[in-house]
């Protein structure tokens, strides 16, 4: 390192070849570095990016169906028609509907989902951690029995129960997933507020005299933070398989293009020998899930407080 | 009482200004034990200290894992309260007497004046006590330097935003002047400009404790607690930030609470030295005459297990410890050294549980065949043997330990059933024995000078059991 | 001294890595003799541990790299074996019962789910099986399988195999002969309840008492070189005593050499025989221990007695040596000395010196003494104290 050397002093203070903003962009360029150097991470991200483009232009690659976009657009006179038939690219299901047309909107659903649940579950399970964390005592005793109870109950039936219970729509799977899903982040920031408290870079801000308030916003939070993010990736694969499991199960509403949904339907045609409608939503499903996974323990591997920042 | 002596030279740039002064300070974590969370006991971090640091000077506070020195300094810094006592901060000795002589008389005999007296010394100078903008000045000027400096600094934060939070936290400046301050800080000590935009990782571990006495250079505080400073250094990086801290002293009148087990740094760097055992004082006085002089027995054996440079090696092998270090939460009555002191006698507070962890470490077999013991108090027990051949076996242990002089009535045998009690002592206080020197060894304060090994009480050696001697740790 | 018992000659370990190789140890030369204690002192990063472990073949073969120099230890009847060149197998055999290994913080070297005694019952099952099966009085020879493992996990843990019901007493003599050989180990290490440490568990137990159990395991098989890595850092100092005391009577009973690696001057001074100083991943400096700290020939010596806190010196005025070490990525070939040296000449950033007797049984590695060599101008008076820089 630089050797222990007097600066010869100047009157200004010293120009800066670099500003803060340049000094944040080129760390966020090594992270950013380090997070692609797994050529799996690469090809997550790009996945991901197929199908954001996907979701994004749907409109602009099919013509959305009218009154509701998100049921397929019915062809009467090609039913069950196999991939290449009748101008459907990936075939058509048993009452019509265009498999591809379904792939693409599904794919809005899925990011409406995934989206909704991870962004809703993230924020409030950090509030509600945060506060156990920093408080403790009781308050944290309590919250965390509450997180307990939910994390007892598995992810899936949970959810199927509250879905079941609120009546099949695609409005209310978001809902009951988020109401699962919270706990696992409260639980976590919990956990990493709590050693991050007991390090010596806060001790040393309360010898300062800062705010609990400060100290938690400048400190405790963005050290926590990694795992969570590393959650929340690999959450956005996870959501969108259960969401699928439950639409599956019936609990959408019927004939809605969303992937799961369309599984289902496929299914009774799949002894048949008509393979395209499970196959193709249930592809969509699987590599949605594998791009977020190898995205998220791309991030895990670059972000682990060991190698992060050295 | 404790006696507030005077430490440190009475020199001209005393100006009676006294930084810091604990009295009788006690830290006591609760034990918490079950579903309810009861406290069933308590760790005795710091057990009663009470010391005064003058301005302008280093008192060092040495000692070994588990001595309470750390919890100290975190009190010290504000960062965990005391369980009892007091700390007052810039106060001058007048003001202490003062406070003596008003705490000293019973509540209700002071006169209105006097009780508003203390009042407004305690709202201006008690931790704990004080008034808003007391409390202000007092953050502000107490600051503290840790050890692991990789640590204490933020990951994620710039080097210009941890030295400067100080500044910002209190408004004093932003911007461009901001900056500014800090480039100078980081110029005080030996880091310049262009380490302003630089996250920790990027330095070295000597320069990273110079980022962490720059920041605590930030708002100029008077006092500075460092905790274990250059212990993770090397030797010539050590150097370097010694050097730094002596020159920032000087030049800014500073004074320091430096917290070490090294006995060579606190040397050189204490202008005067205590000594801390399982949470209590052992010895204080000036450096040089602390360590050429111990008044206390752990003193002693600290200065002589401390491998040294220099040519002394004429070495007292009988000043060593034996036994392991005892359990903060229930600490030796008496003096707290008494059960690994080479040169314990009998008015140093011997116990019954002396007795049984001696038999545990060296007699097991005779430790198993204990039934009972049924404690009177802690002096007093009727231990309950498995035989009346065990229970001579007891007896005839007991007058093997040094522990047997301290015996109130001769050990009697009933049956199977040992009768012991031994004299009771009351917890050691720390007194001034000499102008500036404070002991809490008992020896030392009934004769004045350092117990020696020579003068040991007689001790019968038959066949049987060893006492305690040079099998430990 | 030619009855040495480990010769390290030319010893160079590298690391790849991305961003270069280090030059971790780098032309390492020393010997140790049957009884001596040869201490290894440096700063971090001088090479001091990779040499340690480089001698045991510790060093994982990615990414480290032996690349030149050979690692000599000799038997009782003369032979030698080069330890750099050896296979696994017989680099195992000599692990732990010709050269031992006691680590900086014994916490962290024990295993905290399994109890003591079953910990040092390992060493026991590795290297002593014939002794064992002698106390009890078995052929060692004949044992299957199932013996060696009631060895091998033995010390408060109750196997019953098969074995273990069809031939009771054998078994139970085993275990008794594993037991004995546990509780005499620790029992010379001046641990004063040994039955009771072999039931418990590390956590259970006190920093000092941790060290002494390491001693025990390392000592177990009789090791002829002991390397004790910074054995007493992470303990206090009254400890510590204790701790040295005790290697230093062991070493005297079986006449045991020791590699004793440190950063601490005022131990090589009260506990070693010789001295070799690392600076950069070379040997500056060696010399009986006495001798060398008495009057430091090498500058970096010099320096770092210097910067030794001692009650004497002035505040403010340690001598500090200015800068800091240098990467080992790639060296250029110098003195890697020679930026922070007081008498730094330029023949010192053209020419790495090489480690030369000044006297017998001294050495120094400075181009200070080789001044016959060079043209009379190239060099600089040498002082004879060290100067404060900057």
């Amino acid at each position: 390192m630089t050797t222990v050397e007097m600066e010869p002093s100047s009157p200004a203070p010293a120009p800066h070849r670099e500003s803060v903003a340049s000094v944040k962009w080129a760390r966020r360029k090594e992270v950013a570095g380090q997070v692609l150097s797994n050529p799996l991470t690469v090809v997550g991200f790009v996945i991901i990016a197929l199908f954001l483009l996907m979701a994004i232009f749907a409109p602009a690659l099919t013509e959305a169906n009218e009154p509701d976009p998100y049921q397929s657009p019915r062809d009467w006179s090609n039913i069950d028609a196999p991939p290449g038939e009748g101008g459907h690219v990936l075939g058509t299901d048993s009452t019509g509907g265009d498999v591809l047309y379904g792939v693409i909107w599904g794919s809005r659903l899925s990011l409406q989902l995934s989206l909704t649940v991870v962004v809703s579950t993230l924020v409030f399970g950090t509030i509600v951690g945060s506060i156990a964390a920093m408080r403790g005592g009781r308050v944290d005793n309590f919250l965390m029995r509450i997180v307990d109870v939910f994390l007892a109950i598995p992810e899936l039936i949970f959810a199927l129960a509250i879905a079941a219970v609120l009546g099949p729509s695609f409005r209310n799977i978001i809902l009951a997933l988020a109401v699962v899903f919270w706990v696992k982040y409260a639980r976590i920031i919990r956990g990493e507020i709590i050693r991050v408290k007991q390090s010596e870079y806060v001790a040393a801000a309360r010898v300062i005299g800062d705010s609990p308030w400060n100290i938690y916003r400048k400190d405790v939070l963005p050290n926590s933070i990694t795992p969570l993010v590393v959650q929340a990736t690999l959450d956005m694969g996870n959501v969108v398989l259960i969401g699928a499991a439950l639409s599956y199960i019936g609990l959408a509403q019927a004939g809605l293009t969303e992937w799961g949904a369309m599984v289902s339907a496929g299914q009774s045609g799949l002894l048949a020998g008509q393979w395209w409608v499970s196959t193709f939503a249930g592809l969509a499903i699987l590599l949605w899930a594998l791009a977020f996974n190898l995205v998220g323990d791309g991030l895990r591997d670059a972000l682990d407080p060991k190698t992060e920042g050295r | 009482m404790t006696a507030h002596a005077t430490l440190g030279p009475m020199s001209s740039a005393d100006d009676g200004n006294i930084v810091m002064a604990l009295k009788d300070v006690v830290v006591h974590y609760p034990v918490k034990e079950g579903v309810l969370q009861r406290v069933v006991d308590f760790v005795r971090a710091v057990d009663g200290v009470s010391l005064t640091i003058p301005r302008g000077q280093t008192l060092g506070l040495v000692g070994e894992s588990g001595c309470g020195k750390t919890t100290l300094g975190k009190v010290i810094a504000g960062l965990v309260p005391a369980t009892s006592g007091e700390i007052w901060f810039n106060v001058t000795r007048q003001d202490l007497d003062e406070l003596d002589r008003l705490q000293r008389s019973v509540p209700g005999e002071l006169s209105k004046v006097e009780r508003e007296r203390l009042g407004q010394l305690q709202s201006k100078h008690r931790l704990g006590g004080m008034a808003k903008e007391a409390h202000r000045r007092y953050r502000r000027n107490c600051q503290v330097v840790f050890q692991d400096a990789f640590a204490s600094l933020n990951p994620r934060q710039l080097v210009r935003d941890i030295v400067g939070r100080p500044l910002r936290v209190y408004h004093e400046v932003s911007g461009k002047d901001l900056d500014r301050q800090v480039v100078d800080l980081l110029d005080q000590v030996g880091l310049g400009a262009q380490h302003l935009l630089r996250y920790p990782h990027q330095f070295s571990g000597g320069q990273r404790q110079r980022i962490s006495i720059a920041r605590a250079l930030a708002l100029n505080p008077e006092f500075i607690v460092l905790d274990e400073p250059t212990s993770a250094l090397d030797v010539s990086v050590q150097a370097q930030i010694l050097n730094l801290l002596a020159d920032l002293q000087k030049e800014r009148n500073l004074t320091y609470l430096f917290i070490t087990h090294d006995l060579g740094v606190v040397q050189h760097m204490a202008d005067t030295i205590a000594v801390m055992y399982l949470g209590r004082i052992a010895e204080t006085g000036p450096t040089a005459a602390v360590f050429n002089d111990p008044l206390h027995p752990y003193t002693r054996v600290l200065r002589e297990s401390n491998p040294s440079l220099d040519g002394d090696s004429d070495r007292d092998d009988g000043w060593r410890l034996s036994g392991a270090v005892p359990s903060p939460v229930d600490p030796p009555r008496g003096c707290r050294l008494h059960p690994r002191c080479p040169v314990a006698a009998d008015e140093c507070g011997w116990q019954i549980d002396d007795v049984l962890h001696h038999l545990e470490e060296y007699n097991p077999g005779l430790f198993d065949s204990i039934g009972r013991v049924d404690r009177r108090d802690d002096f007093s027990a009727k231990v309950d043997m498995t035989s009346p051949e065990q229970a001579c076996q007891l007896r005839d242990a007991v007058t093997e330990l040094p522990a047997h002089a301290a015996l109130a009535e001769p050990i009697h045998v009933d049956g199977s059933v040992v009768q012991m009690t031994f004299k009771p002592v009351s917890d050691v206080e720390v007194m001034e024995v000499r102008p500036g020197r404070l002991t809490s060894c008992v020896r030392a304060q009934q004769t004045g000078m350092s117990p020696s090994i020579a003068a040991r009480p007689e001790i019968k050696s038959t066949e049987g059991m060893s006492h305690a001697s040079n099998s430990d740790t | 001294m030619s009855d040495w018992l480990l010769k390290v000659d030319d010893l160079s370990v590298r690391f790849s890595g991305s961003k270069g190789v280090t030059h971790a140890v780098d032309g390492v030369s020393f010997e140790v003799s049957p009884g001596e204690t040869l201490a290894l002192v440096g700063e971090t990063g001088c090479g001091k541990s990779v040499t340690a472990r480089a001698i045991m073949r510790l060093v994982p073969e990615p990414p480290g790299i032996y690349e030149s120099g050979s690692i000599l230890l000799r038997s009782s009847d003369g032979s030698t074996v080069d330890i750099a060149l050896a296979d696994q197998d017989d680099v195992r055999r000599i692990r732990g019962d010709r050269i031992s290994l006691i680590f900086q913080d014994p916490g962290k070297a024990l295993n905290p789910s399994l109890t003591i005694g079953r910990q040092v019952a390992e060493v026991f099952g590795e290297h002593r099986l014939g002794m064992i099966f002698e106390a009890a009085g078995l052929d060692a020879s004949k044992a299957g399988r199932v013996p060696r493992r009631i060895v091998q996990q033995r010390a408060g843990v109750v196997s019953k195999t098969g074995y273990g019901i069809i031939h009771r007493s054998a078994a139970r003599r085993l275990r008794r002969a594993v037991d004995d050989a546990v509780a005499g180990a620790l029992a010379e290490t001046g641990i004063p309840n040994p039955r009771k440490i072999m039931s418990s568990y590390p956590h259970e137990l006190s920093g000092g008492m941790k060290q002494r159990v390491m001693i025990a395991q390392a000592l177990a098989c009789d090791p002829d070189l002991l390397i004790a890595d910074e054995p007493t850092t992470a303990l206090d100092v009254t400890i510590q005593a204790r701790i040295l005391e005790l290697i230093g009577e062991m070493q005297e009973r079986r006449r045991m050499a020791i590699i004793y690696i440190t950063h601490d001057l005022s131990l090589v001074r009260e506990f070693t025989h010789r001295v070799a100083v690392m600076y950069a991943g070379r040997i500056v400096e060696t010399g009986p221990s006495l001798d060398v700290l008495a009057n430091p020939q090498h500058p970096y010596t010099q320096g770092l007695l210097a910067s030794i806190p001692r009650s004497g010196t002035a505040r403010g005025q340690l001598s500090a040596i200015p800068g800091s070490v240098p990467q080992l990525i790639s060296p250029p070939p110098q003195c890697h000395f020679a930026e922070r040296c007081p008498w730094a000449a330029p023949v010192c950033h053209k020419l790495s010196p090489v480690l030369t007797e000044i006297e017998p049984g001294r050495a120094v590695s400075c181009w200070r003494f080789h001044r016959n060599d060079l043209v009379a101008d190239e060099m600089p008076e040498p002082a004879s104290e060290w100067v404060t820089q900057g």
